[in-house]
């Protein structure tokens, strides 16, 4: 089971497609779209890590997304760019270990409350009380990009490669702890904490490190987005972002590398293209996703996981 | 020396209490039983011995270091290694997955994977299938060698031989005899005095929460009437 199925190879293989289309044609739109999938399939893919590996429902992911945003917004000008991004990552890392401190003294739906009762708690904050960094509603514009090897990033199609490197070196590392022990305790931990702690796993600490790790995917994929739309705004911050990000993972398929991908994709095409007709897109949206969650309850890489299996099944 | 001791413990269950003034040990290397019937108190004993059940009274010794009061992660890390009565496989990590997340956290010690395939080749065979794929018989050794794989100085057994076939009892016994040959004491739970007198040397009889017979296999046989009444149903 942990050799390469054909479902992976076919995500792994629509996931790359993906990429290559900016680089065939000259479109401004689809290079922006594919920008967008590769920054929030980053975030979704290191949600996954705690929803889909180790089954936990935290609403408060957007407090990590919106915290690298504004580290690197606020960073980048002091100590250039690739020291900020890592700030973000840091950020992102240090706010999840204080959401766990409170957020892991319960489980299940107290989990998702508290996480979402204190990431809107960060959204206020920086709204309201933290105006003077955070420029309150009004945000921070002129977010910076990158400035090295001599090439320029604020060129679009430029900062897309970057954001492909960071993306797939983030699919990567994700790729490893998935099938690292690592990977398997977590496992363990969704089926049966009980028997996961009596074979000597520190149940609560795994869970800590899954959550600060998936808050660091938060941080970079934050710091990116601030960076692709040159601004940052407690936007951001606010429980709709994570419940964005969980709806693309339900939709691709959680528990699944790339299936988080393939449901940010889905997510930011139907936004992009309902969103020309009409204002109520969010609604269609929501239609959408109640006839995935009937009919595609492992999402779109359930699909996939079926289709591998008739096509395994004919070769046969 | 005793690797395991629980010394005069009460356990409650909100108001009521389960477990009065228990006390019983395993000695390094031995086989114990514990035999009682249905709600006798036989999985609250287990329970609290592997730290998911308060001792509210009484300790938990190992040797002569107390450990009432450490967490079950850490008991696991020590050395007590529990088989439940309904096995909990992972059912969503395959059969070598299910093993192998054991060795991480475990102690030092002679047993290993490849071990653990000799003891069950079925395992080899099925080791890249989901847990959930298994039969009854084969979840019971994955679950034996999971916790094996945890190099404990105690394996403790519930029920290992509940719901099997004859065969497979038997194969099952012969492997806990094998697995008792390198050292590893067992505390075996059982309803019924079948396997016990084939395994162990020393019996507890337990009813009611009380230890209410201990003693040897020669001298559980030689009041086997008694003992008979006390676990039948």
């Amino acid at each position: 089971m942990s050799m390469l199925r054909l479902d992976q190879i076919f995500m792994a293989a629509v996931v790359a497609a993906m990429m290559v289309v900016p680089m065939m044609s000259a479109s401004e739109e689809s290079l922006n779209l594919i920008s967008l999938i590769l920054v929030w399939g980053l975030f979704a893919v290191g949600f996954d890590l705690i929803f889909g590996m180790a089954g936990m429902l935290s609403f408060g992911h957007a407090a990590m997304f919106g915290a690298g945003g504004y580290a690197l917004a606020l960073l980048a000008p002091q100590v250039g760019y690739v020291p900020a991004l890592l700030a973000a990552a840091l950020a992102g890392v240090v706010l999840a270990f204080l959401l766990s401190v409170f957020a892991l003294r319960v489980s299940g739906l107290f989990f998702s409350l508290l996480t979402l009762a204190l990431a809107q708690l960060a959204y206020i904050l920086a709204s309201t009380k933290l105006r003077a960094f955070t420029g309150g509603l009004d945000g921070i514009p002129g977010v910076p990009r990158p400035a090295m090897f001599g090439v320029d990033f604020y060129n679009n199609r430029n900062f897309f490669y970057f954001l492909m490197a960071v993306f797939v070196i983030g699919v990567a590392i994700m790729a490893v702890l998935r099938v690292s022990p690592f990977g398997s305790a977590l496992k363990a931990v969704q089926a049966n904490d009980v028997r996961a702690e009596q074979i000597g796993y520190n149940v609560q600490r795994l869970r800590q490190c899954a959550f600060m790790i998936s808050g660091a995917y938060a941080g970079v994929s934050g710091a990116l987005l601030a960076s692709l739309m040159f601004y940052v705004s407690p936007q951001m911050l606010h429980w709709s972002t994570s419940g964005d990000v969980l709806i693309m993972t339900l939709l691709g398929g959680k528990g699944t590398l790339l299936g988080p991908v393939l449901g940010v994709a889905v997510f930011e095409v139907l936004k992009e293209e309902l969103s020309q007709f009409t204002q109520h897109w969010y609604g269609i949206l929501g239609i959408v996703f109640i006839l995935c969650t009937i009919f595609l309850p492992n999402g779109i890489a359930g699909l996939f996981a079926k289709l591998g299996r008739i096509g395994k099944g004919a070769s046969k | 020396m005793s690797a395991l001791a629980l010394q005069d413990c009460d356990v409650f269950y909100g108001k009521a209490q389960a477990l009065h003034h228990v006390s019983i040990d395993v000695a390094a290397g031995e086989v114990v039983s514990l035999i009682g019937r249905n709600g006798a108190g036989k999985s609250t004993l287990l329970k609290a011995a592997i730290g998911l059940n308060a001792i509210h009274s009484g300790r938990r010794m190992m040797g002569d270091r107390d450990i009432t009061a450490l967490k079950p992660y850490e008991l696991g890390r020590l050395g007590l290694a529990f088989v439940p009565e309904n096995r909990r496989i992972f059912p969503n990590l395959t059969v070598e997955e299910n093993l192998k997340i054991a060795t991480v956290m475990g102690r030092k010690g002679p047993w290993s994977l490849e071990r653990i395939y000799q003891l069950f080749p079925r395992l080899l065979e099925r080791a890249t299938q989901g847990g959930d794929t298994l039969s009854g018989g084969e979840q019971q050794m994955l679950a034996v060698g999971r916790g094996l794989l945890t190099n404990p100085e105690v394996l403790l057994l519930d029920e290992p031989t509940e719901g099997l076939a004859p065969l497979i009892v038997e194969h099952l016994t012969e492997a806990i005899r094998t697995i008792n040959a390198e050292g590893v004491a067992i505390l075996l739970v059982e309803q019924n005095l079948k396997v016990p007198l084939k395994l162990a040397r020393r019996q507890f009889v337990i009813d009611n929460g009380r230890v209410v017979w201990s003693g040897t296999t020669a001298e559980l046989q030689a009041d086997r009437a008694r003992i008979e009444s006390l676990i039948s149903v």
